[in-house]
């Protein structure tokens, strides 16, 4: 009998572990129930945030192709990707757009994910809509920077289904009134300041608006310009209420340390203070440093270096080229003048002078070249909506109001400050430039576009101005700042669909012309 | 239990009867003798046998037998033993016989381990190779993976990073079957599946299934192959304790020749002139040789101990182990201690239980190599070999106020080599235990049921620490650590009854058993920036400035399943295998939890056919076919379902939670599965003088997983490669192994292996049958495609520009150009759209990996007590990517004398170098592709058995010394350091597992030539 004992234990024991197979992801974010309270659409909202400050969003891709392809910014460096940028000979499968195409969509996902994943969330409209007015808000940025390269793009304002693998494109115009919608949503529901100027406000979706209106009204839609000069004025009216002022030195605006308490950021991204994963992080500063700069931990990757005539035709005793630029260095322990910048010896160092919004102060948290800065880059700035005004007011034929928000811009940069100059902490005294517009002068459009050329300099606006205004043929000819780029056509102005996105949905063809 | 034992009275009567009709019949002689090999080792366990009768006995550890004979005048005495030849003597009317046995080259009688259980060798009907303790054991391994490299035909063993102390090895099984699946084969240790390779001494045989009808028995986890790892038990007889130590002295095989300080300061001068820039390059006043300072000599130490021995009830091996290795390069080395004990126990005549125990722990410290060029620390910065290469030669270790020079005059801001090596901490410590028990029932005769129940569990633990001395690396952020924990509990039961009988002519065996185990990966990490103190290494990040985001993950496998294996055989000359297996997989798709995989095979013992049985040439001729379906897991736990994924996010100086979706469910994905086809030929010649082994193998690779992009990355899903099965491909080889006994006498005997295997892959079908590229070069190079998947090709071609030459200025040669901007003494490549100038459209196919065919070749001799070993292993018409050489003509780098002196100027225009510092942006380009075929002086090794009458004096059984050579010459056209290239591009060593990324060089620890001392005693 014994034996039989022993057979029926081992056959017992054989009967161990008899599973369903089910998995239970413990530990993984599942999209099963996940929206349970307002905090949870929060949560998907700061995915759509972050995405934005990506190596492959503005970190690095999508703020240098846009810099690269104005006529501010020249390439040093010669990678295909970046050449074909810088010279407008952009094709389908280029390095950068098939970085920023995905990463763009990617913080539109996680936005439309927050805005119908509300739906699932039993709570008071007040509580919950300004959290999706936030995901409508980032998602109009997203789409109003695809509509700008790209035109008609297809359009999703809610989780990807099947059926959306064979949609066609959505017309340029439609996307428009859709970014305007979600503006207008935005502005509804968002309060008037936030903890923090990375959370959008009412005062930047309606800031957001003017500058979509401007876009929109391009060389000569009266009607638009005058809703850019509404919408400005009307932000410029409540800057109290928003908390909207220029700042007085015009270095803070590049100062990872300070520009989180300045009052002219409108809606900013909001960088990790670490190198994170996957590429979420700023790369910015070391794409436009020097090469061997005994700043930052041996200096930038010298790829993004301005020509010349840009350092050269700017007003010397503009505070603003100051700040902008770095004519000088401390390199191998001497201080060079930008005339011997090759000293390092490097094959793409350039004896120019070079950006220097993104090195002077990238914080205390950027490693080895400036890398992972904690620098809080501004999307939109008061300045700029100052000259938002300025630029309509002057094609709605109100000069008093022109002269007056350019001066307000001029007198700003006139106030000099403290910034570094070759590396030493030097205070600029105030100057007579750029001087006061006269009361009598009568402010054109190409003076605005000048004016914001050097407000917002390397701060990737340049390339859509050029856009929005058709300056190819005048910025890219013989007389630019660099020189005739022969292979510009105004089918530029578009950027080419990714071709591998052609590839995968037909339906998106035809590609954008010239391509 | 009353009743009496009918059996045991009648072996009691039998006995009884024997006695009596022996004491009438014949006066009985006692003969004693003693049983020894070719080597006059004593040969333990030996059955001698009285021909015709049921009288026998065993040899001791000593070999020595006694036996009693009824009749002295007419009885002949047969010895037998596994793995030998069986010998008939007769007696006549000698007292003392003494015997020396051959080797068996053919071991057709010896039981050959397959899955759960045992097949007679002659009678095995799909393609295993066997390797021989002996083969696994000649010169010290860490891994015992290493000692199968050349020694199967069809396998393929390579280590992850050259000679690195405790590098990870992988072995491919009959090429490439899968595209980003593993292609690692399934290791069995004692039934244990996925278990940690024991140490090489301590095993006993190792068999590799190859073919579908021998691994379908292991369903979704066959498609690789599976090694069977058979640890050593304790024998029958006297205690045996015996020790084993090694020692060896390791160096680097190879050192590039690169520029001293004049030389590169000359170097650097030109490139400046030819970039424009007429001042000279400042030389620094040092002259250091970077290579000299980080490579060292190294030494490896092994000792293992063991006892074993056992009676009829209880049979017991134990064993420990320790290996010690210093690397070659300075502060990289591995340590670990092993101990292993096998009990077996007959607990009555129908119950054996048994247990295996097996507890290890190792710790690495690593050093640096292959750079993936990300990881926080850009340009390369955190690889020393590389580094090595790269540095300028006109710095010097230290600065004048003693801290460590990181001014790197050319290229990408880096701490030197000797610092990164100095003080960087990456230390691993890994701990595994697993114990298994069985249970094994004869329920009837004929009918046993097994049982085994096991479990395991790994940890491993790494630190990594750059203090901030490491300027560059650290220095900014004051110091960064990081831990990450990893735990791998495995629970395993199965359940089994195995069925014999005889029918007729006929035998029949049946298998059928259940099977469960369940995996259990839990994995944390934490890190942080900047320190009090560097002496905290990663020991107090709590005290970090910066705590950077933890991590903590949970990872659950559960497999069940069913399975079965019909054996049969007639009349000793036509066999019959068929197995299916049906496995569920906790990780497999909602839709397809199940899977079943079967497989058939024949064989025909032609030379046991009356046409062929008196042929006497022919001893042995056997032919087998098989077909089957085995699969590849290949799907992650939670890989098929939806998900989001969690980002780093700020907002307002905080953390926040930040969520984004991440890819679609995805309930129809599938594993892969492969269809073989394997047709073989057994040839024994001469009474199996020469034994010759043939197989022929057809792989077609189904339902290959690739990430779909087709899905539109509109969608916007982070995760951009959605699986479908989509992919396929073919694996088509022919594999030789012989054996030959070309000598054999009583003190000289030669004896030779060899096996060639070929292998040609194909790929099949891909998604839209669309190429698809991946990058095999370091992450700061920049690029994003350099190897190809295509329709029709092999996997992983190379992809790049066709270099044509140097462009010598004035027209370009027709068909070429230059990238822009080229000029005099550029370099030229092939202009394939023929658009007039070089763009990405002009890449194409420049290499391939995939080698034609690799081999081992073995020649054995023995002279009385001395005996020599000499193994040559290699490879032939795999091409290797030489990414350092991309690095080291680029400009921002030192680089080798060949590479100056043979570079074009206006006054050498007779070469193949284009100028320096030409600006060509590492391309990857067909210059860089290098012939990889070698081979290799893998090991020679000189023993002596040191003699018996010696032995007495030192109370010693045996006692063997040997020296032996690994690595001693390496013939190869390949100019980089060593041909077993293995670099993995950016995605570090997350890609060793995947095929598409094969053949590149970059940052490899170097692969070392050793001597090693060795000592072998046995108590």
């Amino acid at each position: 009998m014994k034996t039989y004992k022993l057979l029926l234990l081992l056959i017992g024991v054989s009967i161990m572990g008899c599973s369903d197979l089910e998995e239970d992801p413990v530990g993984r974010l599942s999209p099963d129930g996940f929206f349970q309270s307002p905090q949870d659409i929060q949560t998907a909202v700061n995915g759509a945030y972050t995405h934005a400050i990506n190596e492959k969003f503005w970190g690095r891709k999508l703020s240098v192709a846009l810099m690269l392809r104005s006529d501010m910014v020249d390439l040093a460096s010669n990678e295909t990707r970046r050449m074909e940028m810088n010279e407008l000979t952009t094709l389908g499968n280029n390095g950068m757009i098939s970085e920023f195409w995905p990463k763009t969509y990617q913080g539109i996902a996680a936005a439309n994910q927050a805005i119908v994943g509300a739906n699932d969330v039993a709570a008071d409209e007040d509580i919950k809509n300004p959290i999706i007015a936030q995901a409508r808000f980032i998602r109009a940025f997203y789409y109003f920077h695809l509509v700008r390269q790209f035109g008609d793009v297809p359009y999703l304002d809610q989780p990807a289904t099947t059926a959306d693998a064979t949609i066609g494109k959505t017309a340029a115009s439609q996307v428009y009134e859709n970014i305007i919608a979600d503006l207008e949503y935005a502005k509804e529901w968002l309060p008037d300041t936030q903890v923090t100027r990375s959370i959008p406000s009412k005062g930047a979706a309606s800031s957001y608006l003017a500058l979509v209106y401007l876009t929109m009204a391009g060389n000569n839609d009266t009607a638009m310009f005058q809703k850019a000069f509404d919408e400005a004025s009307e932000v410029i009216m409540n800057e109290g209420l928003y908390g909207y002022d220029l700042d007085t030195d015009f270095q803070n605006l590049f100062n990872a340390d300070v520009i989180d308490a300045s009052p002219e950021p409108i809606f900013a991204l909001d960088y990790n203070n670490f190198e994170a994963p996957n590429n979420a992080y700023d790369q910015i500063a070391p794409m436009t440093g020097i090469r061997g700069d005994d700043r930052n931990s041996g200096g930038g990757w010298s790829v993004a270096v301005p020509s010349f005539a840009v350092y050269d035709t700017w007003e010397a005793l503009d505070y603003r080229r100051a700040v902008s630029m770095d004519d000088g260095a401390s390199i191998n322990g001497n201080l060079e003048f930008y005339t011997n910048f090759t000293a390092s010896g490097h094959q793409f160092a350039k004896n120019r002078p070079y950006i220097a919004k993104y090195t002077r102060y990238p914080g205390p948290f950027a490693r080895g070249n400036a890398r992972a800065t904690s620098h809080n880059y501004s999307m939109l700035r008061y300045a700029e909506v100052l000259l938002i005004a300025a630029e309509a007011a002057v094609e709605i034929s109100n000069n008093t109001a022109a002269l007056n928000y350019m001066n307000r811009v001029r007198t700003r940069a006139r106030m000099g400050g403290t910034t570094l100059v070759a590396g030493v902490t030097t205070t600029v005294a105030p100057s007579a430039e750029p001087a006061d517009l006269p009361m009598n002068y009568v402010v054109t459009a190409a003076d605005v576009l000048e004016e914001r050329r050097f407000e917002l300099a390397f701060e990737g606006k340049r390339w859509y101005d050029i856009v929005r205004r058709e300056l190819g043929t005048s910025v890219f000819g013989a007389s630019g700042l660099e020189g005739a780029k022969a292979d510009f056509s105004p089918t530029d102005y578009l950027m080419p669909l990714p071709a591998d996105e052609l590839d995968r949905n037909p339906n998106l063809l035809p590609q954008n012309p010239g391509y | 239990m009353q009743k009496t034992n009918p059996n045991k009275f009648l072996n009691i009567s039998t006995f009884l009867g024997c006695m009596l009709f022996a004491m009438f019949s014949y006066a009985q002689t006692t003969v004693t003798g003693k049983v020894v090999d070719e080597q006059t080792e004593p040969l333990l366990g030996v059955t001698v046998l009285i021909k015709g009768s049921s009288s026998a006995t065993t040899t001791d550890i000593d070999g020595n037998y006694t036996i009693n004979v009824a009749d002295a005048a007419a009885a002949t005495i047969v010895y037998s033993y596994v793995g030998y030849a069986t010998i008939e003597m007769p007696v006549n009317n000698q007292s003392v016989i003494n015997v020396t046995l051959k080797e068996d080259l053919a071991l057709l009688d010896q039981i050959v381990v397959v899955g759960y259980g045992g097949v007679k060798k002659s009678d095995i009907t799909g393609s295993v190779s066997s390797v021989s303790s002996k083969e696994l054991s000649a010169f010290p391994v860490l891994d015992a993976a290493q000692a199968l490299q050349g020694r199967a035909a069809g396998v393929v063993v390579q280590s992850n990073n050259g000679g690195e102390p405790g590098a990870p090895i992988s072995i491919q099984i009959r090429g490439n079957t899968s595209i980003n699946a593993s292609s690692s084969p399934l290791i069995v240790v004692d039934g244990f599946m996925g278990a940690t390779m024991p140490q090489a001494a301590d095993i006993e045989s190792m068999e590799i299934l190859k073919d579908a009808s021998a691994t379908a028995i292991y369903g979704s986890r066959g498609s690789n192959g599976v090694v069977l790892v058979t640890t050593k038990k304790g024998r029958n007889g006297k205690l045996v304790v015996e020790y084993n130590t090694n020692y060896s002295i390791q160096n680097t095989t190879n050192e590039l020749d690169l520029l001293n300080a004049d030389q590169f300061a000359a170097y650097q001068t030109q490139i400046r002139a030819n970039n424009g820039n007429t001042t000279p390059y400042p030389q620094g006043t040092a002259n250091t040789d970077w290579q000299d300072l980080i490579y060292t000599t190294g030494s490896t130490k092994t000792h293992q101990f063991s006892f074993s021995g056992g009676s009829d009830k209880i049979n017991f091996y134990a064993s420990a182990n320790y290996f010690d290795q210093e690397g070659i390069v300075i502060n990289s080395d591995f340590e670990r201690i092993t101990f292993l004990s096998n009990i077996d126990a007959q607990v009555s005549d129908k119950l054996k239980l048994g247990l295996n125990l097996f507890g290890s722990l190792g710790t690495k410290n690593g050093v640096s190599t292959q750079s993936t060029g990300s990881g926080g620390i850009g340009g390369g910065g955190d690889d020393v070999i590389s580094l090595a290469m790269r540095y300028a030669p006109d710095q010097p270790v230290f600065n004048d106020d003693g801290t460590y020079n990181s001014g790197n005059t050319v290229g990408d801001l880096v701490d030197n080599p000797f610092a990164i090596a100095t003080e960087r901490v990456d230390e691993t410590k890994e701990d595994n235990f697993r114990a298994n028990f069985y249970g094994n029932y004869e329920i009837v005769k004929g009918l046993e049921f097994k049982t085994t129940v096991g479990l395991s569990s790994e940890t491993n633990k790494r630190g990594t620490f750059s203090p901030s001395i490491l300027e560059v690396t650290a220095g900014a952020v004051g110091g960064r650590a990081a831990i990450t924990n990893a735990r791998q509990r495995s629970f395993l039961n199965e359940n089994y009854l195995t069925y014999k009988r005889e029918i007729g002519k006929g035998n029949l065996t049946l298998l059928g058993g259940i099977s469960y185990q369940k995996t259990t990966t839990e994995a944390f990490s934490a890190s942080g920036n900047g320190f009090l103190s560097d002496s905290f290494s990663f020991y107090n990040l709590g005290n970090a400035l910066t705590i950077l985001p933890s991590s903590s993950s949970l990872s659950e496998v559960e497999i069940q399943s069913q399975f079965g294996r019909a054996n049969f055989d007639w009349d000793d000359k036509y066999l019959l295998t068929a197995t299916v297996r049906r496995d569920g997989a906790s990780n497999f798709a909602k839709n397809e939890k199940y899977a079943i995989f079967p497989s058939a095979a024949i064989g025909w013992k032609i030379s046991n056919e009356d046409f062929l049985k008196n042929v006497d040439a022919i001893s042995n001729m056997k032919l087998r076919a098989s077909y089957g379906v085995t699969g590849n897991p290949s799907i992650s736990p939670y890989q098929s379902l939806s998900s989001y994924a969690d980002l780093y996010a700020a907002s307002n100086g905080q953390t926040v939670s930040a969520a984004t979706p991440d890819q679609p469910a995805n309930p129809d994905l599938k594993w892969e599965s492969s269809y073989q086809t394997n047709i073989g030929l057994d040839v024994g010649l001469l009474k199996n003088r020469f034994i010759l082994s043939l197989d022929y193998y057809n792989i077609d690779t189904k339902d290959i997983i690739l990430a779909n992009n087709g899905i539109p990355e509109y969608f916007g899903y982070l995760n951009d490669g959605i699986l479908t099965n989509l992919g396929e491909v073919n694996n088509k080889g022919f594999e030789l192994a012989l054996t030959s006994r070309n000598i054999s006498n009583e003190n000289f005997s030669w004896t030779t292996n060899f096996n060639i295997s070929f292998n040609k892959n194909k790929v099949v079908a891909l998604i839209n049958d669309a190429d698809v590229f991946a990058d095999g070069t370091p992450s700061y190079f920049s690029h994003d495609q350099s190897t190809i998947l295509r329709v029709g090709e092999e996997v992983g071609l190379f992809w790049g520009y066709d270099y044509a030459g140097v462009y010598q200025g004035g027209a370009l040669p027709a068909g070429t150009a230059t990238l822009a901007g080229g000029v005099a003494g550029d370099p030229l490549f092939r202009d394939i759209d023929n658009s007039g100038d070089i763009t990405e459209e002009d890449r194409t196919t420049i290499g391939n990996p995939n080698p034609d065919y690799t081999f081992g070749f073995t020649n054995n001799f023995s002279y009385k007590d001395f005996d020599l070993s000499i193994f040559f292993q290699g490879s032939q018409g795999g091409d290797i990517f030489n990414l350092t050489n991309v690095q080291l003509v680029n400009g921002d780098a030192n680089t080798t004398v060949d590479n100056f002196n043979n570079a074009w100027t206006p006054s050498n225009t007779e070469t193949n170098v284009p100028r320096v510092g030409n600006n060509s942006n590492r391309e990857i380009s067909s210059r860089f592709v290098e012939d990889g075929s070698y081979i290799r002086l893998k090991n020679v090794a000189l023993g002596y058995n040191v003699p018996a009458d010696f032995l007495t004096k030192l109370r010693l059984e045996r006692l063997r010394l040997s020296v032996s050579a690994q690595n001693l010459l390496t013939i190869t056209d390949y100019s980089g350091l060593d041909p077993e290239a293995s670099y993995f591009g950016g995605g570090g060593v997350n890609n060793a597992k995947r095929n598409t990324i094969r053949g590149f060089d970059f940052g490899n620890y170097p692969t070392s030539r050793t001597v090693t001392f060795s000592l072998s005693a046995t108590f």
